[in-house]
């Protein structure tokens, strides 16, 4: 392993141990090599032509829930999350993928629209679970084997995906660009379609970006850079061509890959690198897009029959920290049901999904996300608000398991229901 | 290591016994930058596993190094013999938080900050705070003695250490101290094991006295033009008789190092910084605080920021938080001493360490905890120039010198562990070296806990 980028990164460390005491898997673990400082030192020894099995350092690099919070807490400012995806990829260039992503890449990558994934991903996309995910969405890397497995409770796919549900010519053209992702697509078309006519309200014209290959997310965090770059450079080419004003992004995962992941894949000096730039002064969250589009003027006196306090916001790791976007969705909440709106325990603690980490240890991903949930509830919340995909997924499945009468939904789906009472 | 040592252990720990390799190298390092791999990594959850671990290595001769979250800055817990990392991140309960008697037993694992946190619960305080309090377990704590930047007025690690238990290096399990304040049947062993640096024994668990929580706090940031005037302002506060519970200098190295990279607004020609704060009963931190302001505005304070709310009191901090982290970036090595020296010598020390940066030729940034006389020294060097390093090396001699001469201590707080082993006998003389010698010997024989360290040639452990 010879990666002189990584080695630059891996230079800032001191090995101070910081990032010991938040680390969320280190709970679990209870061991350095859980941890960033312990995932360093061993790219380091990689590096250093220490002769280890580069098989236990990628089992240990894709030990990681990519949660960010040793780097928010690095007194260094060590890219922890970006150290960690590198190792991953140049790992997987020496040792292949790792076994148990094998399934997931042998799906996705080698199916004839892998390469399609850069193209006309929806449009030549076959067809996975009958009528379902199509081959080339980030969705076949969060449930490998057709959603089973491990007493998973999975969420019923619908029908008809939000877009299909849309008509030809709906939302084809607008001066505010939506950018759905796979999740509120595919699996919960309704918080799609929630955040789609809420942006619409606000009065501008609203188009629901289609041409969308998967946002990468999953490809780079698995360590194949290459489709996660070939999905980054097809995107923010579209989206550039569309030109929109604004790009609204109901997933923070999503957000973050256009905001900071994409200069990753596409460094300054590549060819695409103005089209990113231009994506990521446009892309927005959710809630901010909100707060400045107006739409809140126009929710009527908060709900009736909501208790006070009811209703929690958790921090999506990426949204909330990486990106510093967790204010913004508060005060959308305050604005959509009033007092019943209250701050949840355990509001920052992560789910526990880390997209694959999901996959590759449900034990464990279970018992942070059934704790997150619990915390939550034992404080008084009953309805979880969040900003994204994967909190959704992981949360809806956490409540399930313990308490089913906790709800967990987006928040466009609050302002929706605010907005459109009768 | 031999393979029946290892197979001993894989029966005493099961899967809590590590010898891969990627094991060993998350246990190779501390907050220095020297590695050393250990042969293997135990996690005992008990005294009696941490006792059966060190009966096996005086069986099979093996080091035993106790690792706690291994931020040491003098390589304590750097297995440099090879041998066993002893991790006690696995021994991290609160046992109970006595409130009538005012004392808590822990495991040696349990971070400072978790107890603090705790504590504060309860109306209660541990006030020993390392810069490293949110990470840094117990256990390293007393054995390295951590002292923070509230020692000025509430005291170092020890003065907080009631009682201890720990498996000496013959495997025996001793109970030390009582729980009471007062205490003074025997030698002090309790003290003897504080700041040992895991020489001399394991503690698997500590009794920790506790004080009542301040009811308030006000911090003060005071600009000067330079470090004369504002170490006259330290003295002139203790003078006053305010025993203000921390006193952070920064020199004009630190300042303009902080505002190369992370700016904060500063009025004209500042070269030097105090952070001060107060705590205690609301109305006498009123009064203090407004004395504060007075003395340094009469010492020459260009001016004088206060604030008593905790985000206010946090913009305060930022300053001297900022300086850790970009040093880093003006250099990629850095020689970081921890001298103590008399109160009344601190411009003294500075002008020499200014005269000596230029001399020498290096980039010697300073800061410290200005009450009680400790600098730290950071000599920063590129690490890739061997000239550069021979002349850092030099300087390192230099103020080490200077230090003993002006009465003070070559480390206030970070031990001696490998860095400092070479310059033991120059402050404590050949006496304290042999009687330390002599102690180590009863508490492990065979050497077994923690060698190579404090001592320079007493290197192995006895076969
Ligand atoms: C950013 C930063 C700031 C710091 N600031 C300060 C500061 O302000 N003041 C200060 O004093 N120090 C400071 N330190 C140094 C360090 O944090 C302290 O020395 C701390 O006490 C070490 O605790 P640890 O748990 O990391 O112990 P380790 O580094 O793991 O071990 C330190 C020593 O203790 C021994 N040891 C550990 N556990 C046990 C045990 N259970 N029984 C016997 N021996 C044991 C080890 O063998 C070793 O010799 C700082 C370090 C960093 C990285
Ligand atoms: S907090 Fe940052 S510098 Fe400290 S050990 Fe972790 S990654 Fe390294
Ligand atoms: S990203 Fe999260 S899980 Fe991974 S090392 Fe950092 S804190 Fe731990």
């Amino acid at each position: 392993m010879n990666d002189p980028d990584l080695k630059a990164l891996t230079g800032l460390c001191a090995k101070c141990g910081t990032c010991r005491t938040v680390c969320t898997l280190y709970p679990e673990r209870k061991a350095e090599i859980a941890v960033a400082r312990g995932k360093i030192a061993l790219i380091e020894a990689a590096m250093g032509g220490e002769d280890g099995d580069a098989e236990a350092v990628q089992e240990a690099l894709t030990d990681c829930l990519l949660c960010g919070r040793c780097e928010r807490a690095c007194p260094n400012q060590v890219l922890v999350e970006e150290i960690v995806m590198k190792g991953r990829a140049d790992l997987a260039e020496e040792v292949g993928i790792p076994a148990w992503k094998r399934v997931l890449f042998g799906k996705v990558m080698t199916s004839p629209a892998a390469t399609g994934i850069a193209r006309k991903a929806a449009a030549a996309a076959q067809r996975l679970l009958p009528g379902k995910i199509p081959t080339a969405s980030g969705l076949n890397y969060r449930f490998p084997d057709g959603l089973g497995g491990e007493g998973r409770t999975v969420p019923k796919l619908p029908a008809a995906g939000f877009l299909e549900s849309l008509g030809n010519a709906e939302a084809a053209t607008g001066e505010v660009m939506l950018f759905v992702g796979c999740v509120f697509d595919h699996v919960f078309p309704e918080v799609g379609r929630a955040a789609y006519e809420t942006v619409k309200a606000s009065g501008k014209s609203v188009a629901v970006f289609r041409d969308a290959a998967c946002c990468g997310l999953p490809a780079m965090v698995s360590g194949d850079r290459r489709s996660a770059a070939e999905c980054a450079e097809a995107n923010v080419r579209r989206l550039r061509d569309a030109d929109p004003g604004a790009i609204v992004f109901p997933c923070g995962s999503c957000l973050l890959m256009f905001k900071r992941n994409v200069f990753s894949l596409m460094p300054k000096g590549s060819p695409g690198y103005d089209d990113a730039v231009f994506v990521a002064e446009r892309a927005v969250d959710y809630a901010s897009f909100l707060l400045s589009s107006g739409v809140l003027d126009r929710i009527p006196d908060p709900p009736p029959g909501q208790e006070v306090g009811e209703i929690g916001y958790h921090d999506p790791c990426h949204l909330s920290g990486t990106l510093g976007k967790g204010p913004e969705a508060r005060k959308v909440l305050s604005r959509t049901v009033g007092p019943a709106f209250a701050e949840m325990a355990g509001a920052d603690l992560c789910c526990g999904y880390g997209g694959t980490f999901n996959v590759r240890d449900y034990p464990t991903s279970s018992r942070i996300g059934e704790n997150k949930v619990t915390v939550a509830a034992r404080g008084g919340t009953k309805v979880i608000s969040t900003a994204c995909s994967g909190c959704v997924l992981q949360m809806r499945d956490m409540a399930a398991r313990t308490d089913p009468g906790l709800r967990v939904v987006h928040v466009a789906e609050l302002v929706h229901q605010a907005l459109f009472r009768k | 290591m031999h393979t029946e040592a290892l197979s001993a252990l894989g029966d005493l720990f099961g899967d809590r016994l590590r010898t891969s390799l990627e094991t060993r190298i998350c246990y190779s390092f501390g907050a220095t930058r020297k590695t050393f791999l250990p042969d293997a990594v135990v996690y005992p959850v008990n005294a009696e596993e941490v006792r059966r671990t060190v009966l096996l290595a005086n069986l099979h001769r093996f080091p035993v190094v106790p690792r706690g979250a291994g931020s040491g800055f003098s390589g304590g817990s750097l297995p440099v013999r090879g041998g066993v990392v002893l991790s006690t991140e696995r021994m991290d309960r609160i046992v109970s938080i006595d409130t009538e008697n005012l004392y808590a037993i822990v495991e040696p694992g349990v971070v400072n900050g978790t107890l603090k946190e705790e504590a504060r619960k309860k109306g209660l305080f541990y006030p020993p705070d390392p810069a490293s309090l949110k990470f840094s377990t117990l256990g390293g704590n007393i054995a390295e003695c951590a002292g923070g930047m509230c020692a000025v007025k509430y005291g170092v690690t020890r003065d907080y250490v009631l009682a201890l238990e720990a498996v000496l290096g013959t495997g025996e399990l001793i109970r030390t101290g009582v729980a009471t304040v007062k205490g003074v049947v025997g030698y002090d062993l309790t003290r003897m094991l504080v700041g040992s640096e895991g020489t001399l024994g394991i503690v698997t668990r500590a009794t920790l006295r506790l004080i009542p929580l301040p009811e308030a706090a006000t911090t003060l940031l005071a600009l000067f033009d330079g470090n004369r005037r504002s170490v006259e302002a330290v003295n002139a506060i203790v003078a006053a008789r305010v025993t203000p519970s921390a006193m952070e200098l920064m020199d004009r190295t630190a300042i303009d190092c902080v505002q190369a990279l992370m700016p904060v607004p500063l009025p004209e020609g500042t070269g030097s910084a105090l952070l001060l704060e107060v705590d205690g009963p609301e109305g006498q931190v009123v009064r203090e605080a407004d004395l504060l302001t007075e003395v340094c505005r009469a010492h020459g304070a260009l001016e004088v920021r206060r604030a008593s709310d905790a985000g206010g009191r946090d913009e305060l901090w930022k300053l001297r938080r900022s300086i850790s982290p970009s040093l880093l970036r003006v250099a990629p090595v850095k020689l970081n001493e921890d001298i103590v020296v008399p109160r009344s010598r601190l411009a003294d020390m500075f002008a020499f360490l200014s005269d000596l940066s230029a001399r020498k030729n290096v980039r010697i940034v300073n800061f410290g905890h200005a009450g009680d006389g400790n600098i730290h020294v950071n000599i920063m060097i590129s690490g890739e120039d061997a000239d550069e390093t021979r002349r850092a090396d030099e300087a390192v001699g230099e103020v080490f010198r200077k230090t003993v001469e002006m009465g003070g201590t070559i480390s206030g707080e970070h031990g001696v562990g490998i860095s400092k082993a070479p310059f033991l006998e120059m402050e404590v003389g050949p006496l304290g070296v042999a009687v330390m010698k002599r102690l180590k010997e009863c508490f492990d024989p065979n050497g077994i806990l923690n060698p190579g360290k404090i001592f320079l040639e007493e290197s192995a452990v006895r076969e």
